[in-house]
This record gives structure tokens, C-alpha cells and sequence, in this order.
């Protein structure tokens, strides 16, 4: 009884020691990384939002994209498929639009042209004043599934990409928003 | 009246100059752990931890609470008292959800990339780690409050699987929604809830018969289930909504959403008070169990999760 204990905790202890030889490289996983990046525009909240309030609106105002039809307009469920300047492509889906509380929110479960996964985004616009807040918060996992991604995959990468495409975008919202 | 000897119940509990209970907050991106004072209602300690700490359960009976951390595959354990890291024990190749055995001798934790339960002794460093093959990414744990019976969601599999404590089988599985991630036993009306993220509902399942009796439509991924008010609410968050829906647990009835929260993660509920990790926002939203109403936030660390039943007050002086 005891030896077949014994043999029981060997072969545990056996299976441990090959857990921990193959290392890294197999058993890990990514963990889900943010990107909150918000900007203050000197315009009415109304005349912001009328600016980003259609999903298929991105071309207008957003300077690296140059086509984003939207399948169904605003409604849940509408797929926009982006087509960026430099070239490359994003499919996302329209997960919710309020037009009340100035906001909408959309997933993607490839990034297509950005270097993440299982990606979630919501655009806000708060009025604050006489101007506007707006806000651009995605949650996202890294494009690299496993263990030691290359670094153009890694959290890293993931997160400076969103970033660079959130200030971007927010920069040049503001620069429309505020011409007179 | 009740409730304020209560409350001196428990700080004399607490013993020491720190007032108990606590809530502790796993902070998945600082790699840490926030130690909110519920009298207080303050960050009192913050306790770092292994990598991307997520889940977490208190154990008020061994006044410890225990962290996993998938990133370097261990349970972190502090002591209630002294807000102190006091061991790391090593648990399989990605621990997730995590609770305890009653009197928090033994722990049980869901390994995601190897598809096990692990049975951790925590009170031994001797003792080998029990393996239990269970089904695909095995996320959500919860142990009966006898302590003969644990749950744990299957994720992948869109099922929960009842595993018999003592013998170490699956006595029976029960096919939910979507994606099950968090489970929450309701022991009064002997009912196991597991939250589906990926059909945005909760699946009532009866423990007697492990048959599923109704599914409760929530908001977009549901992520933490808490209940509170005397049992009587049940809450949950819901993280791609940004709100938490508050369901009358006698009727399974939806009684309002409350919204204005940073993608919702964890939430557990003391005295008339619901905790909500924003993990968005890193803050914690307290809000007033009965009518949901929003009382303050409590800023924590990054990318806050508390996965699991993050208060807890240590019962021994």
C-alpha cells in the first residue's frame, strides 16, 4: 500500500520535473492588457459626439483609416470593416450605441492590423464646461498566444499600438471639433 | 443596534490596533495586492505577490487569504493580521480560481492550461498536490459549505463539474450556458450559479439534483456574482457592459442595472455594503446593498480583479 503511494508521489513528482522542463514555451498564457487615453476638446459635447456619433464615421475623423462602412448602421450587431491608409485591415462589430450618453462600444476577436486579440473597445464624449472630455478605452490580450511572443507581438507592442492609435485619433477629433 | 454590536463583534475579532474585516483586491498589472479596510473604508496595506495575481479567496478561519498568480504558477499566501506575505506554494502550470476547504486547511484550484482541479494542503509544504482531471479551461471554483463537494466551471467545455471531496471523483456535470467563468453557491436554497460570458446570462442550477432549473438573462459577460442583504439580492457584474445587475434571488427577477462602472470584475458584498472591482478603472465602487447606490471609490492598484471571495476577517484572536 505504502510503495504504491510512494510510486503514485513519483510519478507526480516525474510529471512536475517535465512540467518544468518544457518551461515557458508551452504553458503560459497572455493576461488582458488597457489602453485609457482621454482628451479635452474646447467645443459643445453635441458638436463632438455629431462628429464620431456614426460607427461609420471613423474615415472622417480619424487620420489613418480610409474606408469604414458600417453593415447596419448603428445597430448592434453592425460589422465595419476598416481599411486603414498605410494598408492593412480591421473587422470590428458594434456591441452597443447610446446616442443619450454619447457613447458607443464594439469588440473585434482579431486585430486584424493591430497586434492584439479578443479586443473591446468604448468611445465616450462627456460634456465638462463648455467643452467636452472624450474618452477612448480598449481591453485587449497581446497577438501572441503563448509563452516569449516575439517583441512585435508582445503586451508591449499591443499596448503601444492601441495607444498610438487612440491618440491619434483623439488628436485629430480635436483639431476638427475645434476649427470654427 | 444589531449592527453596531456586530461591528464591535468583529473589531474585537480583529484584535490588535486594525479593524477587521478586510477586502483584498488582486492587482493583476502591479502584480499586487490592496488591502481595503471595510470600517475604514481605505487602502490600509498593499502586499506584493507573485505575477498577475487574480484569484482569491479570504479564509476568515485561518485568517489567511490566498492569491493566485498565474504568471509564476503559485498561491500567495498573507496573513489577515499583519497584512503580510507569509508563503508562496507552487500550484500547477496556471492557477485561476481558487476557494477553501471551511476551515481553510485545504485549497482548491482550478489549473487553466492543464485541465485540473488541484487539492493544495496549505498547513503542510510536505504534502504532494492532488491532480483531478477535469474538462477544458477550467476557470470558476466553489466548494460546498459542508465542504464534501466542489464545483468547478469548464469553461471551454460549457459545463460544471461536481467533484466529490473524498473520493476525488466527479459525482456529476451539468451542461450551462456559454463559456461558464465564475460560480456562486447560494447554500440556503441549495442552488450553484455560474456565470456564462459568452451568452450573457447566469444558469440556476438545483445542487440536489445538479439539474439546471432556470437561466437569468444579464448584461454583456458576466464576470462576479455576490449575494447580500440578508441573502436576499443577488448581484452581478457584468464586464463589457460596464454594469451590475441586481436580481431578487427569491423570484430571479432583474430588479434594476446599475451602470457607470469600469469593466466590472470581481464584486462580494458585507454587511449592508457591495464591493465592485472596476478593473478599468482601478478603484473599488462601494455601494449600498439595499437600494444599489453608489457610496464612494476606493482607488487600488492597476487592472484590478478580485476573482473570487476577496473579504474576510480573521476569526481567532
Amino acid at each position: 500500500m505504502q510503495s504504491r503511494a510512494l510510486r503514485w508521489l513519483t510519478a507526480l513528482a516525474l510529471l512536475a520535473g517535465l512540467t518544468g522542463l518544457s518551461g515557458p514555451a508551452a504553458a503560459h498564457g497572455p493576461t488582458r492588457q488597457k489602453v485609457v487615453e482621454t482628451i479635452a476638446i474646447d467645443a459643445p459635447a453635441d458638436k463632438v459626439w455629431a462628429i464620431i456619433a456614426s460607427f461609420d464615421a471613423l474615415k472622417n475623423w480619424h487620420p489613418a483609416v480610409a474606408e469604414s462602412p458600417a453593415s447596419k448602421g448603428n445597430e448592434e450587431g453592425s460589422v465595419r470593416e476598416l481599411k486603414l491608409k498605410g494598408g492593412g485591415a480591421l473587422t470590428e462589430t458594434l456591441e452597443s450605441h447610446d446616442a443619450a450618453k454619447m457613447k458607443y462600444s464594439y469588440r473585434a476577436k482579431d486585430g486584424g492590423a493591430l497586434p492584439v486579440t479578443n479586443y473591446t473597445s468604448t468611445i465616450t464624449v462627456k460634456a465638462e464646461g463648455k467643452g467636452a472630455v472624450v474618452e477612448w478605452r480598449g481591453a485587449f490580450y497581446r497577438g501572441y498566444p503563448n509563452n516569449d511572443p516575439p517583441p512585435d507581438q508582445n503586451d508591449e507592442a499591443a499596448v503601444a499600438a492601441v495607444t498610438g492609435v487612440y491618440k491619434s485619433g483623439l488628436a485629430n477629433l480635436k483639431t476638427l471639433a475645434e476649427r470654427k | 443596534m444589531i449592527r453596531r454590536i456586530l461591528a464591535t463583534a468583529l473589531w474585537l475579532a480583529g484584535g490588535a490596533a486594525t479593524a477587521a474585516p478586510f477586502a483584498y483586491i488582486t492587482n493583476q498589472g502591479s502584480h499586487d495586492v490592496s488591502v481595503i479596510d471595510l470600517a475604514l473604508q481605505k487602502v490600509v496595506a498593499t502586499v506584493p505577490v507573485g505575477r498577475s495575481p487574480a484569484g482569491v479567496v479570504a479564509s476568515s478561519r485561518a485568517g489567511r487569504v490566498f492569491v493566485s498568480n498565474p504568471d509564476s504558477r503559485t498561491i500567495s499566501v498573507i496573513d489577515m493580521r499583519t497584512q503580510r506575505l507569509v508563503d508562496t506554494l507552487p500550484a500547477g502550470s496556471g492557477p485561476v480560481g481558487i476557494d477553501a476547504s471551511p476551515d481553510g486547511a485545504q485549497l482548491f484550484v482550478a489549473d487553466w492550461y492543464r485541465n485540473r482541479l488541484l487539492l493544495i494542503d496549505t498547513t503542510r509544504h510536505d504534502a504532494a498536490v492532488v491532480e483531478i482531471p477535469v474538462g477544458k479551461a477550467p476557470a470558476g471554483v466553489a466548494v460546498s459549505a459542508d465542504g464534501r463537494t466542489v464545483f468547478v466551471a469548464e469553461r471551454d467545455d460549457d459545463s460544471v463539474a461536481a467533484i466529490d471531496v473524498a473520493s476525488r471523483g466527479i459525482r456529476a456535470r451539468v451542461r450551462v450556458g456559454t463559456h461558464p467563468f465564475a460560480l456562486l453557491i447560494d447554500e440556503p436554497r441549495q442552488r450553484l450559479y455560474a456565470l456564462n460570458v459568452l451568452s450573457d446570462d447566469v444558469s440556476v442550477v438545483d445542487l440536489r439534483t445538479m439539474k439546471l432549473t432556470a437561466t437569468v438573462k444579464v448584461g454583456r459577460a458576466p464576470y462576479g456574482a455576490a449575494l447580500t442583504h440578508a441573502g436576499r439580492l443577488l448581484y452581478v457584474t457584468n464586464q463589457h457592459a460596464d454594469t451590475v445587475s441586481v436580481i431578487d434571488a427569491d423570484t430571479l427577477a432583474v430588479q434594476r442595472t446599475l451602470d457607470g462602472f469600469g469593466y466590472p470584475e470581481g464584486v462580494a458584498a458585507h454587511g449592508d455594503r457591495v464591493y465592485v472591482v472596476n478593473w478599468m478603472d482601478d478603484n473599488v465602487s462601494v455601494l449600498d446593498a439595499e437600494s444599489g447606490r453608489s457610496l464612494a471609490r476606493i482607488d487600488t492598484g492597476k487592472n484590478s480583479r478580485g476573482f473570487g471571495a476577496f473579504i474576510g476577517a480573521p476569526t481567532t484572536p
